[in-house]
């Protein structure tokens, strides 16, 4: 075995029935703590008749409730100001906020203390680890270093393993481009959106060609496309750099990450978390691979505002096949699919947007930015598709036209109303994306 | 690499810097420059206690019930 290969030589290789001991041992030890230190988890457990003894095994902890984002606002409404009283510890222990991006309604505050916070590193000193990154590596970090949580945590987890860190905080994204090319950084991390958007502000507006830069591996966070192959293959071309995606989200932690065997999936980091599939239909756990579903995730070991039994509405499946890496954590095919927010029926179809997002990105001609707008016309459900043809493929707009028609028809069995824009005229987003609009709840 | 044995010395190395650092901590009250390093300290002790002590059984002396 070569020790190297992994951050933890022991954990990431055990077996499965070892993980699965040690993630038990450690859900009881979390659930007691919340039950003993925090009033809102105590009142939750306690209305379910659920004492920290009740907890013996697996079957015991698929009756513990779930929690969801919706039930956090209003307890962010009571003492302790601002966080409320699923808080865990003193407020003077806390040492770090956070916030969601509030993408799906009011943004919920994260209390961290220093021990979480050295935690959020660990979990991803995991992820960068499993990337190739080494204390070697230099990393540029193109991000706004404001209250959001993902790549001040990356920042940290790389400061961790031992690479050099360059903030690329308030730069716009020209002098960003200027401060690779001055560094020649071997690394960096940015959403999806947000590497292509420098690709092209370099290619573009600068006459530079990214992929001469130096940059050899880039870990993805905040968006699924570094999971869609159309559009990983896009930052792949043009960073000329192997692109990794990892999960995570604010309240959860960074819980999954791509290896650089890329086996289409992502490893669930399981000596830290415990990921439980549940099918949307009946509520009843999925073990067997290849059967979507809704992620319940706890995190083993975040203490100042725990997080368990956390409904993510992210949709996920088990892998057929372990990966080649040796890792024994088990991988989730594809990533995260979408969220179950976002998949929505349109004339009785499920749509998910990152089938969308594959087509689009797959289809030469296409610059990277779409639009999609879901409306009613009368009784019938119209989608719009709003794309923009790269300069120079103008005379090819019947071919791009006919070949995503056909696409979509074939990925996600819906007609589209095609609306070609002039390129650069749809917005560029900087951090998340919002490419996918449903206007029919408006009627 | 027997790795169950080598766990096992690796924590009570782990343990033994634990009672350390809280020993330290204890007699920092006045000493915030101790103090707070020595929260530092602990909660770097806490991520070998994860990447190590955890993985041993339950009844084995690692496996307090710290959070």
């Amino acid at each position: 075995m070569n020790h190297q290969q992994y951050w933890n030589p022991v954990l990431e290789t055990l077996p499965q029935e070892e993980i699965r001991r040690i993630q038990l041992q450690k859900f009881r030890r979390i659930f007691k703590w919340a039950y003993e230190n925090s009033r809102f988890h105590r009142r939750l457990y306690q209305e379910a008749g659920i004492k920290p003894e009740d907890i013996r095994s697996f079957d015991d902890i698929r009756h513990v409730p779930t929690v969801e984002k919706s039930m956090m606002r209003p307890i962010q409404r009571k003492d302790p100001f601002p966080y409320g009283d699923a808080l865990c510890v003193p407020l003077e222990d806390v040492t770090e906020f956070r916030q969601t991006s509030g993408t799906t309604g009011q943004p919920v505050y994260q209390p961290d203390t220093w021990a979480d916070w050295e935690w959020w590193a660990e979990c991803w000193a995991y992820i960068l680890w499993a990337q190739g990154y080494r204390p070697t590596d230099r990393v540029f970090i193109p991000f706004g270093y404001n209250v959001f949580v993902a790549f001040w945590a990356g920042h940290y987890g790389a400061e961790k393993i031992g690479c050099e860190v360059v903030p690329g905080g308030v730069l716009d994204t020209k002098a960003r481009i200027l401060k690779i090319q001055e560094l020649r950084p071997t690394a960096m991390m940015a959403t999806p959106t947000y590497v292509l958007g420098m690709a092209d502000t370099a290619r573009n507006k600068m006459g530079l060609d990214p992929s001469k830069m130096n940059i050899n591996k880039i870990t993805c966070a905040g968006e699924p496309g570094a999971s869609i192959p159309s559009t990983k293959r896009r930052m792949e071309e043009a960073w000329g750099a192997k692109v990794y995606d990892h999960a995570g989200a604010t309240e959860i932690g960074a819980w999954s990450y791509e290896c650089t065997a890329q086996s289409g999936g992502l490893h669930v980091n399981e000596g830290f978390f415990l990921v439980e599939i549940i099918d949307l239909d009946t509520g009843q756990p999925i073990e067997e691979p290849g059967r979507q579903g809704k992620m319940v995730i706890t995190a083993l070991d975040r203490i100042a505002q725990p997080c368990i039994r956390f409904d993510s509405k992210d949709i996920i499946q088990w892998a057929e096949e372990p990966c080649e890496c040796g890792r024994t954590f088990r991988l989730i095919k594809g990533g995260v699919i979408g969220r179950a927010d976002d998949i929505t029926k349109v004339k009785g179809v499920l749509l998910a947007p990152s089938a969308i997002e594959e087509v689009v990105r797959s289809i030469k001609g296409l610059s990277d930015e779409y639009e999609v707008i879901v409306d009613k016309k009368g009784d019938v459900d119209q989608i719009t598709l709003k794309i923009e043809l790269l300069p120079g493929y103008e005379a090819e707009r019947e071919r791009v036209e006919a070949e995503l028609k056909d696409q979509l028809r074939v990925k996600t069995n819906l007609g589209y109303r095609l609306e070609f824009h002039e390129y650069g005229s749809l917005p560029r987003y900087e951090v998340k994306a919002r490419r996918f609009k449903d206007l029919r709840k408006m009627h | 690499m027997d790795t169950k044995l080598n766990l096992e010395e690796l924590n009570e190395k782990i343990i033994a810097m634990k009672s350390a650092a809280i020993e330290l901590k204890k007699m920092a009250n006045s000493f915030p420059a101790m103090e707070r390093n020595l929260v530092r300290i602990l909660a770097s002790i806490k991520m070998l206690e994860l990447n190590v002590s955890d993985l041993l059984p339950q009844n084995s002396p690692a496996s307090s019930s710290r959070t």
